[in-house]
């Protein structure tokens, strides 16, 4: 999330006060993100230095207004298109939580699955919840919610999938293992019905 | 909680369903008809067939038997008046008139037909006589009035060359031919109609009265007359057209249980998702019923109206075949009314299984369309085989003869084959096992969705079975008619009889030329057989028989048995089927058989080659019937060869003059059926009758068209099933196609499918003809010996490869949307 | 008092040793205007339990009580009323009649319950135009898209005095936009008191639920907390500004 180009986007549709500027972008993310005032200036000046804001020089303070110039509009036209690093995998940890307990004795993972599964589901049950009281929601809003919600959603079918995985593992004996086993017998039936 | 109900709360219904539940479900069910009835053609155009064969054939019937008003007219009591003197008929018709009020008297003259034995009627009768006025109609010109006018049949102007505004010249009296006239009753019947009394010289007079039998009994009649009562009318023909419409529409209801069960199978998701939503039992067999009265009353209404029209086309066209002139709107009302209702049930009872069962699935089944679990097949087949059982002893006690017992047996064994099916199909579901992939799939199909295809082989195997047994059943006609022994006739031999009834009825003494004229047709016919001998027949008559319907009638040798009806003086009856025909051994006949003169007794009256005739009496005799003197000599012994003579003495001391009845003539080959028909042709033109051994070839042709019939319905009843069967499993054929299995396989799947179901009920159909037709035979079980080949192996062997080539061809025209089977 | 109840419900299918155990000894209850949410891997139970809270099958233990009254003690008539009346069903696969309209299809369980056809047919058009569909009422199944198709079957399944609605994976057939809108359906129809039980495979539809419950092999292994309260929405943010 880059503060910066967030704020470069908002000049782009005219000039703006450094409050206004805050005030605009909490109000466009259903105040999920909270900025603070001091990040929202450091940010400008930062802006200015670069040369793609410019400030009325007339005062300095919460009153001083900024607009977007030539260069700031290039470079957040080229932001909009740059592609987010997504190559390395994030070092998520939830994953790492999940791995150590297939590898630790004593645990049972798919109850440590559960409730994560739980957790996000309860996470998930916020954000419609959200969703549904606002009734009038802005498209801002919605669509960082539908982002969550899709986000915390693959989430879940991971472990769904994990704790499928595991289940197969569980009953299909692994190659070595069937050395001793020469006529697997085979798993558990499910429930037939869907 | 927060209740915020927008609506006013809903009055709910009584809570039964009640007519609103039920118009809704019967509305669902003329849609679903709406929608579907094409699926369920084939059961809706048997039922239209059905109605309309029965329409038809209830017109048939009923217009068919020609009544005896063609001579009683509206009267029910015929006095003939034997006295031909004037003043004293006159006299007795005025006793009668006294006697019982009205009397039509009707005048006869007897006109010659000249170089003919046969004479016309010249009846004068009055157009608006009060009993006898439906006996003529008016086709053109107009009644005869005054001593002179005459009107005629079409046949009699077709005789004598007359015409409308011509002249007759008859018996040098010339009189005016004013009319064409026919009698609507009887349309053979040939006269010329005069004016009320214009009959001179009157030959005889008959009297129409109108009178109950006791009325009738308490007067006295004048003296020399005889009567003829009007014997009460029964009329059965409808009802054998009932019958056979119950047998017909029980296998329309077969076929229609088949249809209905795979209706039920598409539409298990909508019926579970009925039952879902609070559909009771009663309700969900209400679809399906409703459904099948739909069918059952668009098919039968539909097949009456089509029955009708034929009747009305065809009715002036079966006027001439009939011999009466028919009115249209004479149908058995009430019965045909009854057909029509006997068809809307056998409709709704053919949807009554189905639907007890559709109702029985279990809705989370139901909504998945998985068909039941298919009940095991042993349960059904042990009722079957005890059924079976049952039938084929009901045909083995019918002994031929006892109906109750032939249409019980029939039904039942019928009943038992069907329930026998389902094993037959469970037995290809194991055979499955060794065949090859699509075959294999096919069969396992089968046998998952037992309840149709079970329905739908015991339609095939009942189709195919009644073909089969006609089949076995001309065969062993045929073979019956080529055993060497007994029958009428030797296969080489045939008769040309002068007279209809041969010598059974009355026959009459033809004038040298006629004789002569007749010879010349039996010598066209026996030039065309190469016949190796021509044999005159001759037959004594006696001088004083009794005059029977203006003919002499023969001497026969008869079984005398004494009578004691009504308590009233003993008489003596002979059987007709007792009797034995006599022939007179003239030089010609003695020499043919190579029997000498000399050896015949000099006071033999009959020579004979049968035994145990000796208590037989000569008759119709007048006075007391003379018992002959036999003497067993070597005769043939086919019954209409002559078997017995009469020899010059019996003749002569029984004063017996001899006629010429007929021709026997020996073929050099046993004689074909192209050649008897060709016989009877030229003999049908002369007015001459031919007798031979029959052939069983009309059987044979009967087989023939039923073997065709029994496979074309086999097929229709394929076409029917299989691509529904084919169709539920698409999903399996996307699979195959996925895994690369060309459009071959495809073909195969529906070839394999059709073919084994074709296979199997040929097979059952088969097996059971077989079966009640030894229950039949019981007791001469070697006529079963010999096997319709041709016909057999149509049904074996023909009917499976046409359905799998059929399969084969029709499955590359499989509709794409049939690939998923949607509800909506 | 709940409006459905389950106590102690198992299905087994089959018999002896080849029994397949599909549920075993679940315990819920649905209050009037909650949702619940059944979530699962398939066949971990999901649609049995939900065929037998609405009287389409049979338990083989416990009992389940529909508005108090145990569905043993009722006779198969009474039960198919029940379904007429209070419960209502919402399929995957909608489940509609090809050969009806859209209201016919609506009113047909009124009509099935004794319903006059004209006061069903009020209802019916009441329930569509609730759904927003009283523009389709004469429309039948084939001219309806699939949302379309999926909201009559919801307006069939409330309409008249629905006290209980079981959805099998509603939204299963549907892209998300209309999964979406069929789930504020029901939601609304929960909020004016219906009870719901939804069960599903996925959690966003589950996140719907006041409480979703985890059915696992025939048991119910876990379920949510209770909402909090409206306060506690806003999140920290976590990562990345």
């Amino acid at each position: 999330m880059s503060v910066r180009h967030a704020l470069l986007a908002q000049l782009a549709e005219g000039p703006k006060y450094g409050l206004q500027l805050r005030e605009e972008f909490e109000a466009r993310t259903g105040e999920i993100w909270p900025l603070n005032v001091g990040q929202v200036y450091t940010t400008l000046q930062r802006l200015e230095r670069d040369g793609f804001v410019e400030s009325d020089d007339v005062d300095s303070g919460p009153q001083k207004s900024y607009r977007i110039t030539g260069r700031g509009e290039a470079e957040l036209a080229e932001w909009l298109r740059t592609p987010p690093d997504m190559t390395s995998p994030p070092r998520d940890e939830l994953v790492i939580k999940v791995l150590a307990a297939v590898r630790l004795p004593n645990v049972d993972v798919q109850e440590v699955i559960q409730v994560h599964r739980r957790r996000l589901v309860e996470l998930m049950q916020q954000w419609t919840r959200l969703k549904e009281d606002e009734a009038q929601y802005d498209l801002g809003l919605a669509l960082l919610l539908d982002a969550e919600l899709y986000r915390l959603d693959s989430v879940i079918l991971w472990l769904d999938a994990t704790d499928a995985r595991l289940r197969r593992e569980a009953a299909t004996p692994t190659p070595a293992r069937s050395h001793d086993r020469p006529s697997p017998r085979p798993g558990r039936r499910m429930g037939a019905r869907r | 909680m927060s209740l915020a109900v927008e609506d006013p709360p809903l009055v709910l219904g009584t809570g039964h369903g009640g007519m609103a539940a039920r118009r809704a479900v019967i509305r669902w069910a003329w849609r679903l008809f709406r929608r579907e009835w094409r699926q369920q053609s084939l059961v809706l155009v048997l039922l239209l067939v059905a109605v309309a064969a029965i329409t038809v054939g209830l017109g048939a019937a009923t217009n068919s038997a020609s009544s005896q008003a063609s001579s009683f007219g509206t009267a029910d009591h015929l006095v003939t008046l034997g006295s031909t003197d004037e003043s004293q008929l006159s006299a007795d018709i005025d006793a009668l008139r006294a006697a019982f009020g009205t009397a039509e008297v009707i005048q006869y003259q007897k006109v010659p037909i000249p170089g003919s034995a046969n004479t016309i009627d010249l009846r004068a009768q009055d157009p608006n006589g009060p009993y006898g006025r439906s006996m003529l109609r008016l086709d053109s010109g107009r009644y005869p009035q005054g001593p002179d006018e005459v009107a005629v049949t079409e046949r009699v102007a077709q005789i004598f060359g007359l015409h409308v505004g011509g002249t007759w010249d008859l018996g040098g009296r010339q009189r005016p031919v004013v009319g064409l006239v026919e009698n609507p009753l009887n349309l053979l019947d040939r006269f010329v109609l005069a004016a009320p009394g214009q009959a001179t010289p009157v030959d005889h007079v008959t009297v129409l009265i109108r009178a109950t039998a006791a009325e009738f009994a308490a007067k006295t009649l004048p003296s020399g007359s005889s009567i003829e009562l009007r014997s009460p009318e029964e009329d059965n023909s409808s009802a054998a057209v009932l019958v056979l419409a119950t047998i017909g529409l029980l296998f329309v209801g077969l076929l229609a249980v088949a249809g209905f069960t795979v209706m039920a199978q598409r539409r298990l998701r909508a019926l579970g998702m009925l039952g879902a939503i609070g559909a009771s039992h009663r309700h969900i067999r209400l679809v399906m019923v409703a459904n099948g009265a739909v069918i059952g009353t668009v098919g039968a209404l539909a097949g009456a109206v089509l029955g009708l029209a034929t009747w009305f086309a065809l009715s002036t066209q079966l006027e001439s075949s009939f011999g009466h002139r028919i009115d249209r709107f004479n149908l058995p009302w009430t019965t045909l009314l009854f057909a029509v209702l006997l068809a809307i049930l056998t409709s709704i009872g053919a949807s009554w299984w189905p639907a007890r069962s559709a109702a029985r699935v279990p809705i989370v089944s139901a909504l998945s369309a998985r068909p039941a679990t298919p009940r095991p097949a042993h349960r059904f087949a042990l009722i079957g085989a005890a059924l079976l059982a049952v039938g084929i002893g009901c045909l083995v006690a019918a002994q031929q003869t006892k109906q109750l017992f032939i249409v019980g047996g029939v039904v039942t064994t019928a009943l038992g084959l069907l329930l026998l099916a389902p094993v037959g199909i469970a037995v290809l579901g194991r055979l499955a096992r060794v065949a090859p992939l699509a075959p294999r799939l096919a069969l396992r199909d089968l046998s998952r969705y037992r309840a149709r295809s079970g329905a739908a082989l015991a339609a095939i195997a009942l189709a195919v079975g009644i073909a089969a047994a006609i089949a076995l059943t001309g065969a062993t006609a045929v073979a019956k008619a080529a055993q060497p022994t007994g029958g009428n006739l030797p296969p080489d031999q045939l008769i040309v009889w002068l007279f209809p009834h041969a010598v059974d009825g009355a026959v009459q003494s033809l004038t040298p030329e006629q004789t002569a004229s007749a010879r010349l047709r039996v010598d066209a016919i026996t030039g065309d057989l190469h016949a190796t001998s021509v044999l005159a027949l001759q037959a004594p008559v006696g001088k004083d028989t009794p005059q029977d319907g203006g003919g002499l009638s023969v001497v026969q040798l008869g079984k005398p048995t004494i009578t004691s009806s009504g308590g009233e003086r003993p008489g003596v009856e002979y059987s007709s089927k007792l009797s034995v025909r006599l022939f007179v051994a003239t030089p010609e006949m003695l020499s043919h058989y190579g029997i000498n003169q000399a050896s015949i007794g000099a006071d033999t009256d009959v020579i004979t080659s049968k035994t145990g005739i000796d208590g037989y009496d000569l008759y119709p005799f007048g006075g007391t019937p003379p018992r002959p003197h036999l003497q067993q000599v070597s005769l043939p012994t086919y019954s209409s060869q002559p078997t017995a003579l009469m020899t010059t003495h019996g003749m002569e001391t029984l004063h017996l003059s001899a006629i010429p009845v007929g021709w026997l003539v020996q073929t050099p080959r046993p004689l074909t059926q192209a050649q008897i028909d060709r016989a009877q042709q030229t003999a049908l033109a002369a007015g001459l009758v031919v007798e031979t051994r029959p052939t069983g070839a009309d059987l044979e042709r009967l087989a023939d068209n039923a073997t065709g019939s029994g496979i074309a319905v086999a097929l229709g009843v394929l076409v029917m099933t299989v691509g529904l069967i084919r169709s539920e499993t698409a999903g399996d054929l996307r699979t195959l196609t996925a895994a690369g299995a060309r459009r071959s396989t495809r073909r195969t799947l529906t070839a394999a499918t059709a073919g084994a179901l074709a296979l199997l009920g040929a097979l059952i159909g088969t097996i059971g003809a077989y079966l009640a037709l030894g229950a039949w035979y019981h007791r001469e079980l070697h006529w079963l010996a010999h096997v319709p080949w041709v016909n057999l192996g149509a049904i074996l062997l023909g009917l499976p490869l046409i359905a799998y080539i059929g399969g084969w061809l029709l499955a590359g025209k499989e509709a794409p949307g049939l690939a998923r089977q949607p509800l909506d | 008092m709940s409006v459905l109840e389950l106590r102690g419900v198992s299905r087994v299918f089959g018999h002896g040793a080849n029994g397949v155990v599909a549920l075993d000894g679940v315990h819920l209850s649905v209050e009037a205007g909650t949702m619940v949410a059944v979530m699962g891997p398939s066949g971990s139970g999901k649609s049995t339990l939900l065929s037998i809270a609405g009287t389409l099958e049979k338990p083989s233990g416990g009992e389940v009580l529909i508005d108090g009254t145990r569905l043993s003690a009722m006779s198969g008539r009474e039960q198919a009323r029940l379904r007429r009346r209070s419960i209502g069903h919402v399929f995957q696969d909608y489940n509609l009649l090809a050969g009806f309209t859209a209201l016919e299809n609506v009113t047909l369980s009124l009509e099935l319950d004794g319903m006059s056809v004209r006061r069903a047919r009020a209802a019916g058009t009441a329930a569509l135009d609730r759904l927003g569909l009283g523009h389709r009422a004469s429309s039948f199944p084939s001219q309806l898209s699939g949302g379309e198709r999926q909201r009559v079957a919801l307006a069939r399944a409330l309409v008249g005095d629905c006290r209980l609605l079981l959805a099998d994976e509603p939204t299963g057939a549907l892209d998300s936009g209309h999964g979406e809108a069929v789930m504020r359906l029901i939601n609304a129809a929960c909020k004016r008191g219906v009870a719901v039980v939804v069960a599903t495979h996925d959690a966003q539809l589950a996140s719907w639920a006041e409480r979703v419950v985890f059915l696992r092999d025939g048991r119910l292994v876990d379920q949510t907390a209770p909402p909090p309260g409206p306060e506690s929405l806003l999140l920290p943010v976590t990562s990345g500004r």
